[in-house]
């Protein structure tokens, strides 16, 4: 039978400083914390148990040493180590005017009987085209190199590296990768002369059937009317054709709207002067 | 505050420029990751980090059906199920050093049981490689030279 010193509680202060009764992650010690917790299952028409000797508020991870006071002090004298960002790029826009290139890591922390995670040497790499210096035809053939790497809505080129173990290799091969696509794609081989017309990404009405057919029509029937001689440059420079061909491009290029068709319509009725029709 | 002095050493090299830091926290307890997301939100106003958003994804719950007894008795199972909480934090315009201070200090106070994944975004220009096409500067080379 003998007597326990009474608890540490009992001589605390209202206004104490309760960043020195923990100063760091410890476990709930019910003598220390002057506050009345109960926890657990509750015993039938009864409360909770109380706190102490309660196993489950020592195995439950605290915040104790986490108050507001006490994350303040921290980070104040955490503050002399931080540097500010430049206010010259406070929007997301202009960000990408100055520094086109993002890339993105991936680090994971976790408890476990390794620290290391295989995931975290994934690389990606982000470029808008936009801001790399092409020209028409680089642009076209990197396209065509890159395949699915490339979102059209967006313009923007994604390249993800994880053949390699470290993460600073991946990132140097990224690089590598955007570098010689670049490069490559400034090249002319001799054998891209011979790209047919299955390989164009979008339609081009210059030397296509539609512009045969157009001429054809057009001079067989100025040939019929026994007009003299216009040249194919004169009908090529004319409104009624530079309509057509504007509008068959929507139609290929865009798809059929409503919009497209009835604008194709129009221009078909201009150029074979039928007026009557609705 | 013991008598030991930090030597702070200052740096002349260019910070890297994060654009976007994206913490998704995963425990097992929903409570903890509450406590913590006060924590990690006071933690980046207290040091002029702008936080764009703090959102909670919803929970996935992992569930193992297994028999009850070690021999036979089929039909008498026991299921168990394992829930993983989410909480995913995104600050924005951080420098190398900012993020090294606060990535530190979040890290260093994570709970038991608790675990972090950190998505960076690092903005850069483009190399001074890529900025011309190589090929207007190399010398002439022979045509029939077999390139590799």
């Amino acid at each position: 039978n003998f007597r326990h010193a009474p608890p540490r509680t009992e001589k605390m202060a209202v206004d104490q400083d309760w960043s020195s009764v923990y100063p760091t992650a410890a476990a709930f010690k019910p003598a220390s914390v002057p506050l009345p917790i109960r926890m657990g299952y509750p015993v039938k028409r009864g409360v909770p148990p109380p706190k102490e000797g309660n196993l489950e508020l020592i195995k439950i991870p605290n915040f104790l040493h986490l108050t507001p006071p006490a994350i303040k002090k921290h980070c104040a004298a955490l503050k002399d180590f931080c540097t500010e960002w430049p206010s010259a790029l406070d929007s997301d826009e202009k960000c990408e005017q100055h520094f086109p290139i993002e890339i993105e890591t991936v680090d994971y922390v976790s408890a476990g009987t390794s620290i290391r995670n295989p995931k975290a040497r994934v690389v990606t790499l982000r470029v808008k085209l936009s801001n790399l210096n092409l020209d028409d035809h680089a642009k076209k053939k990197l396209i065509k190199l890159v395949g699915d790497r490339y979102c059209k809505d967006t313009d923007m080129l994604t390249i993800t590296t994880d053949r390699c173990p470290l993460r600073r290799q991946n990132y140097d091969y990224s690089i590598h990768l955007l570098t010689v696509l670049y490069h490559e794609s400034w090249k002319t081989e001799m054998w891209e002369s011979e790209k047919t017309e299955e390989d164009m990404e979008e339609y081009i009405w210059e030397n296509s059937c539609s512009q045969k057919n157009a001429l054809d029509t057009l001079l067989r029937i100025k040939a019929s009317e026994n007009v003299s001689n216009v040249t194919e440059e004169e009908l090529l420079a004319s409104e009624v054709v530079k309509n057509y061909r504007n509008s068959v491009i929507a139609l290929k290029n865009e798809g059929e709207t409503e919009n497209n068709v009835s604008q194709y319509k129009e221009s078909v009725k201009k150029l074979l002067n039928i007026q009557a029709l609705p | 505050m013991p008598g030991e002095a930090y030597c702070v050493s200052i740096s002349d090299e260019p910070e890297t420029l994060y654009k976007r830091l994206s913490l998704l926290v995963k425990g097992h307890d929903k409570a903890v990751l509450d406590s913590y997301e006060y924590f990690a939100v006071l933690a980046a106003k207290e040091l002029g980090i702008s936080v764009e958003k703090v959102h909670k994804p919803p929970k996935k719950i992992e569930r193992l059906t297994l028999l009850k007894s070690v021999h036979i008795y089929k039909k008498h199972r026991v299921q168990y199920e394992m829930r993983t909480h989410y909480m995913c934090l995104e600050l924005k315009y951080l420098t190398s050093s900012t993020a090294a201070v606060y990535l530190e200090y979040v890290q260093r106070n994570l709970p038991e049981g608790v675990a972090m994944e950190v998505k960076k975004t690092k903005i850069e220009k483009i190399p001074e490689h890529i900025q011309e096409p190589v090929w207007d500067t190399l010398p002439q080379v022979e045509e029939t030279e077999v390139k590799s």
